[in-house]
C-alpha cells in the first residue's frame, strides 16, 4: 500500500507551520515571547486537541505562587501533529515537562512550544503561534 | 530557472503517433506529433499540465530562508476603503479576534495566498478543478469552460466563484462574486475581481506551481494589487481534515445539558 505522509512533515515541518503562523495567525503574537522560552512541569488536567488551536491545563506547584491549575495555548491540532505532538503524549493524569513561550505580561499563562521528554529530547519546535 | 511542463493532449485523433516523449520526466514541448496522413480534425492539440496533487509553500533551493510567502504586494486603498479597514482594525488589532480564530476561512486572494503553510490539495477534471486549502477547510471549485450557472443563483462568498479556462498551457482563472472582506490582509468589495494565472514547472526535481495573480476593485483599490504565489509539490502528501466547530456545537450541548437557556429554543 502507497505510504501517504501528512503533509508538512520531515524536514519541512517547521517552516511550513511559520509560514502558516505568518500568514493566518489565529493568536495574536504580541502576547507571548517567543524568545525566552520557559521549562513549566505540572500534572495534565485537560488536553485539548482542537482547531483553531488547542489548550493545555496543568496543575503547577512551585514556591512563588503555589499549586494551581495554569492554561496554556497551543498550536491548531493539524499543526500538533504535525510536529509529532500527540494526544497520547498529554493524557490526563500525566506528570509532563514542557517548553512554552511564557505572557509577555508575566502572568500565568503561555504558548506550548514543546514537550520535554524525560531522556532530554524536545518533542516539536513551535517558534511562532499559528 | 523553471521548465514549464506541459501534457499534449489529442483531441479525436485515433491515429496520431508520439515520438521523442522523453522518459526523465522532461518538458512535454520535445513531444514530437507526426501528422502524416491524418485527418485535419486530429490537428487539434491542447497542452493541458495536471496540476493534481498536494502543495505547499516554495522555498528556493528547497531550503529556509527564501519563503514565497503570499507574493502579495501592498494594496493600495482608495479613502472608503481606508476607513472601513481602519474601524475593523480599531477593534481586533493585537486582539486574538480574527476570521480564523471563530473557523472562518481567509477568503480569497487570502486563501490563496496563505496556504501551503497549511498544505494544499488540488485535484483536477476536464471541466472542475477542486482546491482545498486544508486551514479552515476552504474549498474552491474552479469551473472549466462553460459552467451554465445562472448569475442570478450565484450568491457572493468569501472566496468568490471561479470561472476557468486554458491558454495554452495555462490555467487562467477569474474570481468574481467575492463578498467585501476588511477582515483581509488583501482587503476588497464585492466588486473585486481576482484573475490567476497557473503554471506548472520543475525546479530542483520537484514540481512547482507559479500562480501570478491580480486583483482588481473599483471601490476599493486605488490601482490593481498583484503578486506571484508558489508552492512545490509534496509527493505523496495529504491533507488532515481541519474539524474546527465541533468544539462549539459541544460546548453548546453541555451547556444545554446543565439547563442553560441560550436563547434558540426552536419552535
Amino acid at each position: 500500500m502507497k505510504s501517504r505522509k501528512l503533509a508538512g512533515t520531515l524536514a519541512g515541518s517547521c517552516l511550513s507551520l511559520f509560514v502558516a503562523s505568518s500568514a493566518m495567525a489565529h493568536h495574536s503574537a504580541a502576547q507571548f515571547d517567543f524568545r525566552s522560552p520557559v521549562t513549566i512541569s505540572g500534572v495534565v488536567k485537560v488536553a485539548r486537541f482542537e482547531n483553531p488551536h488547542g489548550k493545555l491545563i496543568l496543575e503547577v506547584t512551585d514556591d512563588e505562587r503555589g499549586t494551581r491549575d495554569i492554561e496554556f495555548e497551543a498550536h491548531s491540532r493539524n499543526n500538533m501533529v504535525r510536529q509529532g505532538l500527540l494526544p497520547d503524549m498529554f493524557k490526563v493524569g500525566d506528570s509532563i515537562m514542557i517548553s512554552i513561550a511564557p505572557t509577555r505580561t508575566g502572568q500565568d499563562g503561555g504558548y506550548v512550544t514543546a514537550l520535554l521528554t524525560e531522556d532530554g529530547r524536545a518533542v516539536g519546535n513551535i517558534t511562532a503561534p499559528d | 530557472m523553471t521548465i514549464r511542463i506541459s501534457k499534449l493532449m489529442i483531441l479525436a485523433s485515433p491515429v496520431v503517433a508520439l515520438s521523442g516523449c522523453g522518459s526523465d520526466g522532461s518538458s512535454g514541448d520535445a513531444l514530437q506529433v507526426q501528422t502524416e496522413a491524418v485527418p485535419a480534425v486530429a490537428a487539434q492539440v491542447t497542452e493541458q499540465p495536471d496540476f493534481t496533487g498536494v502543495w505547499t509553500t516554495y522555498r528556493s533551493g528547497g531550503g529556509p530562508g527564501a519563503f514565497n510567502r503570499d507574493g502579495g504586494g501592498q494594496p493600495s486603498l482608495t479613502e472608503v476603503a481606508e476607513e472601513k479597514v481602519a474601524a475593523y482594525q480599531a477593534v481586533t488589532q493585537g486582539t486574538n479576534h480574527s476570521p480564523g480564530a471563530y473557523c472562518v476561512g481567509g477568503g480569497m486572494p487570502a486563501s490563496m495566498t496563505g496556504s501551503g503553510g497549511y498544505p494544499m490539495e488540488i485535484l483536477q477534471h476536464p471541466d472542475q478543478i477542486n482546491v482545498t486549502y486544508e486551514a479552515h477547510k476552504e474549498i474552491r471549485r474552479i469551473y472549466i469552460g462553460d459552467h451554465g450557472y445562472d448569475p442570478i443563483e450565484i450568491f457572493p462568498e468569501r472566496n468568490g466563484f471561479s470561472a476557468g479556462r486554458w491558454e495554452g498551457d495555462e490555467l487562467v482563472v477569474e474570481t468574481t462574486h467575492l463578498l467585501e472582506q476588511v477582515d483581509s490582509r488583501f482587503p476588497h468589495s464585492e466588486q473585486a475581481s481576482i484573475v490567476e494565472r497557473y503554471s506548472l514547472g520543475m525546479e530542483d526535481g520537484r514540481r512547482v506551481i507559479t500562480n501570478q495573480w491580480t486583483m482588481t476593485d473599483p471601490l476599493f483599490l486605488a490601482e490593481p494589487v498583484s503578486g506571484e504565489k508558489k508552492w512545490q509539490e509534496l509527493a505523496g502528501g495529504r491533507l488532515l481534515n481541519y474539524e474546527c466547530t465541533e468544539p462549539q456545537w459541544v460546548e453548546i450541548v453541555d451547556r444545554l445539558m446543565a439547563g442553560e437557556s441560550i436563547g434558540y429554543e426552536g419552535e
